[in-house]
């Protein structure tokens, strides 16, 4: 996995244990914004609060 | 140091699953706090001893887990914090008198200590240009640990705290086991003896006197300081500052508006811990591509990206904090609570991108600069709550803690990182008065 150049012009190459990081980090921040929509949703239509009903 | 076939990113899920462990435990007497002040009749201020009780072992004791981590290694580190709160998490099980269990789990909540020692971890293994991903994925995923508690504790064990804290400490023991068979303290035995050599008294009061590390230990305590002294503010912020308002949602009683107020307070949690990795990779990103857009930051270090992207991390906290009381004094609990979701964004953007710098600038003491930074910080989680409570306006405390903290640590930050080479050998005492 190569990305773009470092500061000093030294080419960056990534071990692919790096490429499997993003993606799972990627799936936190989902995570993250999926559970506080729904839990925001429940509190502000009254149906309950986090993360669900109650 | 042993030589056993593993790879980075297993001492990287070893290190993630300990720290989540530890941070379980941390707050799972919070999680238990109503059912145990049920059990021994507690009153209100007693309780909300019991439950703040975890976090005062931090500032002392994670610096003394920065210095088990260098001088020990990780993986045996965390076996004595897992071992040693795992065992004490047992006998509370068995607690019938208060004191002892009160006690007992003060000593538990020292299990809080783990992040220093799995940050140290990361650093021994990892490479610079990845080192914002990785710590912004073993911190992110283990500071979970804490939600997950609050979370599903109370759930799956309803009111018997007493099976829980059981389990939690015969767990606590496994994963112990687990480090200790599993767990390898660096890449190479040339990172793990330079990391014992310096860590020593004089190498400590070094790092503790550097300005980079007190700017940096600033950082963290606006990021994740913030973080830990919100989950304690805001339930009974929105409670009380917003009664009104959440019973025109359709909540009504005590315990309804607990509901709404505690959901509103999670969220900003969950955000802070989950966006944590992605906040690393963002320093990594910075770094990457050499953004460098503030023309006031330092551009002439390695790692000034990273830098610049942490500067960004605090001017955006110091913002949502000022919008967050506007937004109080607007009345508007919707607007609030958008700006307390993107205030944990921000959070977050400031925890990882702190950690994505401490280890490449202090490369020969990460245990002992991250105990620093990652300990003394803490005592944010204590003092915004304080200025918050202290303040005539129940929302303009944020203010307060904004303009006469924020801003100045912003500066100072602004000013230690102003050297263009090594700036980490700069503070109180020189390099060599410290160190010969």
């Amino acid at each position: 996995m190569k990305f773009g150049l470092k500061k000093h012009g030294k080419e960056v190459t990534f071990e692919p244990w790096y490429k499997w990081g993003v993606i799972f980090l990627y799936l936190e921040m989902l995570t993250a914004i999926g559970v506080s929509a729904y839990s925001l949703y429940m509190a502000f239509s009254g149906k309950g609060g986090f993360p669900g009903k109650h | 140091m042993r030589n056993i076939r593993t790879h980075k990113v297993e001492q990287l899920i070893i290190a993630a699953v300990a720290f989540f462990w530890c941070f379980l435990m941390w707050f799972a007497t919070a999680a238990f706090s109503p059912s145990i002040a049920q059990k021994f009749d507690l009153s209100i201020l007693e309780m909300g001893i019991l439950a703040s009780s975890a976090i005062w072992t931090a500032p002392i004791l994670r610096p003394v887990a920065g210095w088990m981590a260098d001088r020990l290694g990780a993986p045996i580190a965390f076996s004595i914090v897992l071992g040693v709160t795992g065992v004490v998490s047992i006998a509370s099980s068995f607690a019938t008198d208060y004191r002892v269990l009160f006690i007992e789990r003060a000593i538990v909540g020292a299990a809080g200590i783990a992040f220093v020692i799995g940050i140290q971890q990361v650093a021994q293994w990892f490479e610079e240009e990845e080192m914002g991903a990785a710590e912004g994925l073993y911190a992110g995923t283990g500071n979970v640990g804490a939600g997950v508690g609050a979370l599903l504790l109370p759930r799956i064990y309803g009111l018997n705290y007493s099976d829980a804290f059981l389990h939690l400490g015969i767990v606590a023991l496994v994963i112990a086991a687990w480090c200790l068979i599993r767990g390898v303290a660096a890449k190479s035995a040339e990172r793990a003896a330079m990391a014992r050599k310096t860590a020593t008294i004089r190498d400590t009061g070094f790092v503790w006197t550097r300005f980079t590390a007190i700017a940096l230990m600033f950082a963290y305590a606006m990021s994740f300081g913030l973080e830990i002294g919100m989950n304690a503010w805001l339930p009974g912020y929105y409670a009380r500052g917003f009664a009104d308002s959440i019973r025109d949602l359709g909540f009504s009683g005590v315990r309804d508006i607990q509901i709404a107020a505690g959901t509103f307070a999670a969220v900003q949690s969950f955000n802070a811990s989950l966006f944590r990795p992605f906040a690393g990779y963002m320093s990594d990103l910075w770094q990457r591509k050499g953004w460098m857009p503030f023309p006031i930051v330092s551009k002439a270090l390695p790692y000034s990206p990273r830098v610049h992207w942490l500067f960004f991390a605090l001017v955006s906290i110091t913002i949502m904090m000022v919008l967050l009381a506007i937004a109080g004094l607007s009345g508007n609990v919707v607007l609030s609570v958008l700006i307390l979701v993107l205030f944990g964004i921000t959070v977050s953007f400031g925890t990882g991108g702190t950690f994505a710098i401490v280890p490449l600038m202090f490369k020969r003491r990460p245990g002992t600069a991250t105990g620093f930074i990652g300990g003394i910080s803490t005592l944010g989680g204590v003092i915004y709550p304080l200025i918050y409570g202290y303040s005539h306006n129940i929302h303009m405390g944020y203010v307060y803690v904004a303009v006469f903290i924020f801003i100045p640590f912003i500066f100072f930050f602004l000013w230690a990182m102003h050297y263009d080479i090594h700036p980490e050998d700069h503070g109180i005492g020189t390099k060599e008065e410290w160190l010969g």
